[in-house]
């Protein structure tokens, strides 16, 4: 097993470095709240799916929306996805219009399979980020004067896992992920011109468990999958340090603990195969309705995500070899745990996306499209229309098989 | 021995460095993509969703104490510029600037046998500088001194002073014009010049060298020649451009004309020495009160003036007042100083303004520096259209916030707003400020959270 110690060493070195070097960065006003904007936690595949995959087993990529999925797994391959997304946004108000362009790298994975009732996947992807850059005009008390000040908000909660699934039934899969949630969310008031920065930092910890289930029931040629997806509501521990920065240094001005809460997470999928077809639909629930904020301006209530999506190959000689192309479709409907002045800030989107075969016979590539909007202009409120697009690489090695040759 | 993946099976195999240098390239790539996609844009949406935690207030009402310190001494050696002239006006009272220098000593060509002595004259250039009125008729006059001039350890200041002799050497009226760089103003010296001439002929013992030299020909001043006079001019003293001409011909079919230069001695023996007299002025006790005088017994005014060396000190009394405040950050001190309205018509205002910082002693101590180490100033803001906000402000952030870095506020420790050193030293500029309309303001800009 050195090669493999090897490997994951040097992947978890590469991930501790990517944590530090790409902080999960968002472009939305709405992600001033809570602890920012959550991030779908889907992945290749299910991105051009409308994000659905409660359902769907990890095959030719690994599924981490459902730990038991994992069972799915080739019994061949080791797999490792690595997902960057690209999205331009442009928010409107009822009077104005502007623009943000953002990318990240989302998520890096690995999964496997260890033995015919057993598989793992670990990686790294985040739960919510924050990335807000805002002028504001405020007065210079004492003169009829404004200035410009600068509110900024960065970072947010990532998780890096580590999940199992089991083969208990011929058809019935359970899974878990063990995850350590951890980043940090910064917000700031700043002014160039009067050279300060008034900065709240919290640092966020703390251990989270998704639980999963799958059965899969087999109907002449079709396949018939029910997943389902469970986490409890969950505090995060918290550091706060409050600074102020100005030409003459920085002091600190208080240290406390403030709790950040995640709800419970229930899913529902059901998904349908037939040789290289396949579709599903997820329905997720978030309580978010018992989790309180310290801010005036929003409310919580539960939220649901619903979202349908289709895989199919395109036909031709193709069809059936390692170069096979895949088209993908779907749609999804989140509903907002924010509710502005009783105003949801619901959010829909249409994805359209590939399976692209790469050189060789096990690497891919999936591309999706993403079209959506958030928010409304009501009640001076913003909406969001965004382009996104998901690139999805997909490695796929025989490296823990290779042993048995030597 | 096993290669990375080379071997028969190892073609199908992706060997780590591969799968390595496919992720780096991923991370390169989104790098790259990251880099030239995100853009810091304007954004102003959502500000609404703030309740700001700080809070930005200004207070100019800090009471600001003037006063007019006159310096003991100033250095007007080695200026490069000889100053000669009187004025006097009913604010800063009368000035009279003297400028001293000596000749260099040379080595004599021997004067033709045949050679007729003609004339001789101090050749003067204007400096462009002038303080006063240059519409009126300026009479100057200059005298031989009847002790050497010797700098003590180096230097001479304003307040120098050496022996002369009160007869008349050579004098000129003229107007002067002292924007005209390359007219020379002549001081007609006949008598010295012919008697010069003779000497240099009959190689008199007193030419010999340059100890005799000096013996003989110990100096001169240029002094104010009338108390009528209504301006001080500035002329370039140096070796090329202040100097004794002496002209003579020579006797022959065509007369041939020659003539026989003295140029300006040592550098460090030339300087202005400046008598002032602030009688009934507003300043008039203040050589009385010890060289310091509050301004409320001088009409309110502070003075700076350069040469004679009149310079305001600021002392910030309530300052220790935002001390109570309970969490507080200055982000930015500004000392804004406003010339009395009408006061600069004949004079013009300086520039730039450097400033100083003071004691209990009222020595004028070290120069503020900005954050670049230059030291730092402020620049008049002049509105042509309606002569409003006429004002020098300067950042004075750092040593505000220096200054209560212990939570306590010095009140001896004023400051001193000043002209550049050069300027201080051989210039008459000057600036009145007062305490009342427009006052002397110190605007703090605090943030408080």
């Amino acid at each position: 097993m050195p090669r493999l110690v090897k490997t994951s060493f040097l992947i978890i070195l590469l991930l501790l470095s990517w944590a530090d070097i790409f902080p999960q960065s968002t472009s939305s006003p709405y992600s001033i709240f809570g602890i920012g904007i959550l991030e779908s936690n889907s992945v290749g595949p299910s991105k051009g799916m409308g994000g659905t995959g409660i359902a769907f087993l990890s095959e030719m990529s690994v599924n981490s929306m459902n730990p038991a999925s994992y069972s799915g797994l080739d019994s061949l391959l080791t797999i490792f996805e690595v997902g960057i997304f690209g999205k331009y946004s442009s928010f409107s108000t009822v009077h104005d219009n502007q623009s943000t362009v953002n990318a990240n790298l989302k998520y890096v994975l690995m999964g496997f399979r260890v033995n015919p009732w057993l598989a793992t996947s670990f990686g790294f992807s985040p739960v919510s980020s924050i990335g807000y850059n805002i002028n504001a005009t405020a007065p210079i008390e004492g003169t009829a004067q404004e200035y410009l000040e600068t509110f900024s908000g960065t970072g947010g909660v990532n998780q890096l896992y580590v999940g199992t699934s089991l083969k208990l039934l011929k058809n019935l899969s359970l899974g878990v992920n063990a995850a350590y949630l951890f980043g940090n969310i910064t917000r700031m008031e700043s002014s160039a011109a009067f050279d300060y920065s008034y900065k709240d930092v919290t640092y966020v910890a703390n251990f989270d468990f998704n639980y999963g289930l799958n059965y899969q029931l087999n109907i002449k040629k079709w396949r018939y999958n029910l997943g389902f997806i469970y986490s409890r509501s969950k505090d995060l521990r918290t550091r706060n340090t409050t600074t102020i920065t100005t030409a003459t240094g920085t002091e600190t001005l208080k240290e406390y603990t403030y709790n950040y809460s995640i709800p419970q997470n229930i899913g529902v999928g059901l998904a349908v195969s037939k040789g290289f077809f396949r579709a599903g639909i997820d329905v997720e629930r978030s309580d978010w309705k018992d989790i309180e904020f310290s801010n005036i301006y929003f409310q919580t209530r539960n939220s649901n995500r619903y979202s349908f999506g289709s895989e199919f190959p395109l036909p031709g000689d193709r069809k059936g070899t390692g170069k096979m192309i895949f088209l993908r479709f779907g749609g999804e409907y989140r509903q907002s745990y924010l509710l502005i002045d009783n105003v949801p800030i619901d959010g829909g989107t249409i994805t359209l996306g590939t399976g692209l075969p790469l050189k060789g016979t096990l690497n891919a590539i999936n591309i999706a499209l993403e079209l959506g909007r958030i928010g409304t202009t009501k009640r001076g409120l913003i909406r969001e229309n965004y382009v996104g697009l998901h690139l999805d690489m997909s490695l796929r090695d025989l490296w823990f098989r290779k042993r048995k040759y030597d | 021995m096993k290669g990375n993946g080379v071997g028969k099976e190892g073609k199908q195999i992706f060997s780590f460095t591969r799968v390595f240098l496919f992720i780096s390239i991923i991370i390169v790539t989104g790098l790259i993509f990251i880099s030239s996609c995100t853009k810091e844009y304007e954004f102003t949406m959502g500000q609404d969703f703030f309740d700001s935690q700080t809070r930005l207030q200004v207070i100019d009402t800090f009471s600001v104490n003037l006063s007019t310190v006159l310096l003991d001494s100033l250095k007007t050696s080695a200026t490069k510029i000889a100053l000669a002239g009187n004025y006097k006006d009913d604010i800063f009272g009368s000035v009279n600037v003297g400028a001293f220098f000596d000749l260099g000593y040379q080595d004599f060509e021997d004067i033709e046998d045949k050679a007729t002595y003609d004339s001789a004259a101090f050749s003067l250039k204007y400096t462009g500088y002038s303080y006063g009125d240059t519409a009126s008729l300026l009479k100057l006059d200059i005298h031989m001194l009847t002790e050497k001039i010797e700098p003590y350890s180096g230097y001479l200041y304003n307040t120098s002073s050496f022996d002369y002799s009160p007869e008349v050497t050579g004098t000129v009226s003229f107007y002067p014009a002292p924007e005209s760089a390359d007219t020379a103003v002549y001081i007609p010296v006949n008598a010295l010049g012919e008697d010069l001439f003779n000497k240099i002929r009959e190689n008199d013992e007193n030419l010999s060298n340059s100890e005799q030299f000096s013996d003989y020909l110990k100096g001169f001043i240029i002094t104010s020649g009338s108390p009528d006079n209504k301006s001080v001019i500035g002329f370039t003293a140096d070796k090329d451009n202040l100097k004794l001409i002496i002209y003579y011909h020579v006797d022959a079919e065509e007369p041939e004309k020659k003539k026989i230069t003295l140029s300006m001695g040592q550098e460090n023996h030339q300087f202005n020495s400046v008598k002032f007299d602030h009688t009934n002025t507003p300043l008039n006790d203040i050589e009385a009160e010890g060289n310091v005088i509050p301004s409320s017994r001088t009409d309110n005014y502070g003075f700076l003036q350069g040469m004679v060396g009149l310079i305001p000190k600021l002392q910030f009394p309530s300052l220790n007042e935002i001390l109570a405040i309970r969490r507080w950050k200055i982000l930015k001190a500004e000392l804004v100083i406003e010339p009395v309205y009408n006061s600069y018509d004949l004079f013009g205002l300086p520039q730039q303004l450097y400033i100083y910082d003071t004691d209990r002693e009222n020595r004028v101590n070290t120069i503020l520096l900005d954050d670049k180490g230059n030291p730092l100033t402020a620049t008049l803001d002049y509105d042509d259209l309606n002569e409003e906000e006429v004002q020098y402000t300067y950042d004075i952030t750092k040593f505000i916030n220096n200054e209560l870095s212990d939570a306590y506020f010095d009140y001896d420790h004023g400051l001193m707003p000043g002209l550049a050193d050069d300027n201080f030293t051989s210039t008459l500029d000057r600036l009145l400020i007062e305490c009342k309309n427009p006052p002397v303001k110190l605007r703090i800009y605090f943030l408080t959270y």
